[in-house]
């Protein structure tokens, strides 16, 4: 039966810092979907995504990747197969160009001969990186960081994608900016786990969603399904402990 | 009489310059660990003067000329370097913040003992034919050796410099310095560009430690001078720029001369030991620094 | 397995029984050579511990000792040059050790641990050299280069500088376990923990460190001349030099660094493994170096540290694996 899940994520337990963090993950994302990941401060969505792009690893639990194990896999090992992050407010690098910046993106070897490539298609879906690719990471707005993180991302030649609170403190018209291109990296084929705390947006965009709430799924599902239901809303104000 | 004093002073300021640029040569291995991995190298001086005893034997033993002995020197360096990060250093880093300390202060008292072991106390110097000889300027008179180590720091400098900014590695170990992080989550193996900055900082130690030994003697605690001036360099020229280390490199090279024509030979080092300390006092992260 | 170990920490009981007995050694007879050994573990001990006190709870790895070692024996030897008593240019000799260190404070503080460590590695080196080329009293020369003779050193009996050190070694120990009880020792636990959460709560980051660095400074230099009293002369390259920094690092490593014993236990170390290099002078410090290193890597809690985690349960070491990363 052919696999038509991308991500497995099965039943993992996470410790971070020694103390447990997530508790009994599970989650999948099929190829081409948008899947949104919805909780309040502390939920442990950026724990969760960290576990996927192999930087903490899960004491309990395995994580399938387009059929492999990917589990134990250091950082470049997993960006290598395909799977990059975005990370939180972009952590662009401030001292190098936003050339560099993109370059530094295609480091891993699958990437690299693409790169011209793929630096024409950041170009194109964001064409003020165009115009400052000479510029410090430093000097740009915090709107332009989130695309160069973005650009940086699709350098690597994904399919998956990790956002880590992609709106953060942008203004609307910012943020639907991201979110078009976003549409259009969808078009290409990669799939994306969108880790938002605007609600509405998210479920507005993803196909699914689930529901972190104090390091555990509370809640999943197709987003048209979710979105009435008391508990997202539940999800969105609540705090944890 | 005025001009007198002038035209005294010309030589140690050109000395100074030339040996400012062997300076920063010297610092540039020590700047290149430090930004990469917040580790000031104290094992670094020793480093450079394993170079230096190494040249020394085969030019001894061997009759290579120093220069031509950096073909098997800095492989040799590369790989003792290479070593040193990623089997000591890097577990030193997992265990606590003053292990990497404590683990570059035992290889340097190692490699102490060691060339005392080996080459004895004596006090050693690559004396080669053009080491000897001077240029003559008008009124200055310049040892050849300044000269060389000053357009073979310019020429490293330079490379280095296209090193970091061309090549995708170059390019790894600055974002690795900048966020080690972030540089993960963009594919790069940090803990082997960590290794490979290590051993390239080594490589620049080797040409360091040959030039050196060309223009001074030393001796196996020269090592610690060699330390003393390279951090002098960094703190004065600050860090990630190459510029600065350049800077730096002069000022401490004039330090030493001038220290030296005004209060004696004995003294030299002195006055440049002392600027760093002051420097130190007055602005750690350098002139240049970020 | 859990093993219960007595703790020093409980009482002074067995520390003031453990000193009478050793202070009656002298007098019962016990051979030159033990005086000797046990000298030496006195002055290591005092030096271990103060490095102990700036590295494994100020998080300062100071490699600025031998300069107030340095300090205190020169201090001491120019002193009674001029006439006045030993004792006068002992006290002196650490007053000038705690002065110096204020002096040095200044530069030297403005750094976090990297640059640290080096800065204080500059600062022996510059007295090595100033102390080579001045000679601020004049005079008999002994050997070559600035050595000075301590005059009236040999009229002071091996049992008199054995009590002196004993006492020095004491006021270590009992010095250590007051600060670290002090308000003084919780501001260096959370100063060692982070800089920037410790000024946060109103900890004054930099007056801590600078009383630790003066305190290790004091005492440091006390030993320093205590042992230039014993040795009768001192001379620049010696008096400066990192074997000393080997040794009072060596020993915390050894013993654990940040545990209150571990000095005591890792200084008994160096003084057996300086016996029995005793005869491979060339090879000692490389040696020392090699075990330092091993240590580091292998057993960074030292003796002490060690024993303490082999009494601890498996799912204590699972969970400090996990913070530790994987």
């Amino acid at each position: 039966m052919p696999e038509e899940n991308l991500l497995k994520v099965s039943k993992i337990d996470v410790f971070y810092g020694g103390l447990q963090a997530l508790w009994d993950i599970s989650l999948n994302v099929k190829f081409g979907e948008i899947v949104a990941i919805i909780g309040a401060n502390g939920a442990g969505k950026s724990t969760l995504l960290n576990v996927i792009s192999g930087v903490i690893h899960p004491q309990v639990g395995s994580i399938e990747y387009d059929g492999k194990n990917i589990t134990t896999l250091e950082p470049f090992q997993v960006v290598a197969l395909g799977i990059c992050q975005v990370p939180e407010a972009g952590r662009v690098f401030p001292n190098m160009t936003v050339l560099d910046n993109l370059i530094i993106g295609s480091y891993n070897r699958n990437a690299r001969p693409q790169r011209e490539e793929n630096l024409q298609h950041v170009f194109r879906h964001f064409p003020i990186l165009g115009e400052r690719r000479n510029q410090l990471g430093k000097t740009l707005s915090g709107g332009e960081r989130q695309m160069l993180a973005i650009g940086r991302g699709l350098m690597s030649n994904p399919k998956l994608m990790l956002f880590d609170e992609m709106s953060l403190g942008l203004s609307p018209i910012v943020i639907n900016e991201l979110y078009r291109v976003l549409r259009e990296i969808r078009a290409r084929g990669i799939a994306i786990i969108l880790v938002e705390q605007n609600v509405r947006r998210s479920l507005k965009e993803a196909d699914r969603a689930y529901i972190l709430e104090c390091g555990r799924v509370t809640l999943s599902g197709k987003t048209e399904d979710l979105g009435e239901e008391e508990k997202v809303r539940k999800a969105y104000f609540g705090v944890c402990k | 009489m005025g001009l007198d004093i002038f035209m005294n002073l010309s030589t140690p300021i050109a000395m100074g310059i030339l040996l400012g640029g062997l300076y920063a040569l010297i610092a540039l291995g020590l700047s290149l660990v430090f930004g990469v991995m917040k580790l000031i190298n104290i094992a670094h001086g020793d480093l450079v003067l394993l170079s230096s005893y190494l040249a020394f034997t085969m030019m001894t033993g061997l009759g290579i000329d120093p220069i031509i002995s950096l073909v098997i020197g800095m492989p040799v360096l590369f790989v003792v370097g290479f070593a040193i990060q990623r089997y000591l250093l890097s577990r030193a880093f997992r265990i606590s913040m003053e292990a990497p300390l404590i683990i570059a202060f035992g290889i340097s008292i190692i490699l102490q003992n060691l060339y005392q072991i080996l080459w004895t106390p004596l006090s050693r110097g690559l004396t080669t034919s053009y080491a000897l000889e001077s240029i003559s300027y008008g009124a200055l008179r310049l040892p050849l050796v300044y000269l060389l180590d000053f357009i073979v720091a310019i020429v490293v400098m330079f490379i280095l410099r296209e090193f970091l900014r061309r090549t995708y590695l170059g390019k790894a170990i600055n974002a690795a310095s900048q966020d080690r992080g972030t540089a993960q989550l963009m594919g790069i193996n940090t803990n082997r560009v960590y290794a490979f900055a290590f051993a390239i900082a080594m490589v620049f130690a080797a040409i360091a430690g040959v030039f050196l030994g060309l223009t001074f003697p030393f001796t196996p605690q020269s090592g610690v001078s060699f330390l003393i001036i390279a951090f002098g360099v960094v703190v004065l020229g600050g860090l990630g720029s190459i510029v600065g280390t350049f800077i730096g490199g002069l000022v401490m090279g004039l330090a030493q001369t001038l220290g030296g024509y005004f209060l004696g030979a004995s003294a030299q080092m002195l006055v440049a030991y002392l600027i760093v300390l002051v420097a130190l006092g007055v602005k750690p992260q350098g002139i240049f620094g970020r | 397995m859990k093993v219960n170990l007595p703790r020093l920490k409980g009482g002074l009981a067995p520390l003031i029984a453990i000193t009478v007995v050793l202070a009656t050694f002298p007098l019962i007879g016990a051979p030159q050579s033990w005086l000797l050994y046990l000298f030496l573990f006195f002055i290591y001990l005092a030096l271990a511990n103060m490095w102990n006190l700036l590295a494994g709870y100020c998080g300062l790895i100071s490699l600025c000792q031998p300069a107030f070692i340095g300090l205190g024996g020169y201090t001491l030897a120019i002193l009674v040059w001029i006439g006045l008593p030993l004792y006068v240019g002992l006290i002196a000799g650490a007053i000038v050790a705690a002065l110096f260190a204020v002096l040095i404070s200044i530069p030297v503080f403005r750094l976090s641990g990297i640059y640290f460590a080096v800065g204080t590695l500059i600062v022996p080196e510059i007295l090595r050299i100033v102390f080579l080329i001045w000679r601020p009293v004049g005079g008999l020369l002994y050997g070559k280069g600035a050595g000075y003779a301590v005059k009236g050193a040999t009229l002071v009996s091996s049992a008199e500088t054995y009590w002196l050190a004993l006492i020095i070694c004491i006021g270590s120990v009992l010095l250590m376990r007051f600060i670290l009880r002090s308000n003084l020792g919780l501001g260096l636990a959370a100063i060692r923990d982070n800089d920037g959460t410790a000024a946060s709560v109103g900890i004054n980051v930099f007056k801590s460190k600078l009383y630790s660095f003066v305190i290790s400074a004091f005492i440091t230099g006390l030993a320093g001349a205590a042992f230039y009293i014993s040795q009768g002369f001192i001379e620049p390259t010696s008096a400066f030099n990192v074997k000393w920094t080997m040794i009072l690092m060596l020993a915390p490593v050894i013993g654990g660094i940040r545990i209150e014993e571990g000095p005591a236990v890792g200084a008994i170390i160096v003084v057996i493994l300086h016996f029995l290099l005793a005869r491979y002078g060339g090879v000692s410090l490389l040696i020392q170096g090699i075990i330092l290193i091993i240590i580091m890597l292998l057993a960074p809690q030292g003796i002490m540290g060690s024993i303490r985690r082999l009494g601890t349960s498996r799912s204590y070491r699972a969970l400090w694996r996990l913070t530790t990363g994987r």
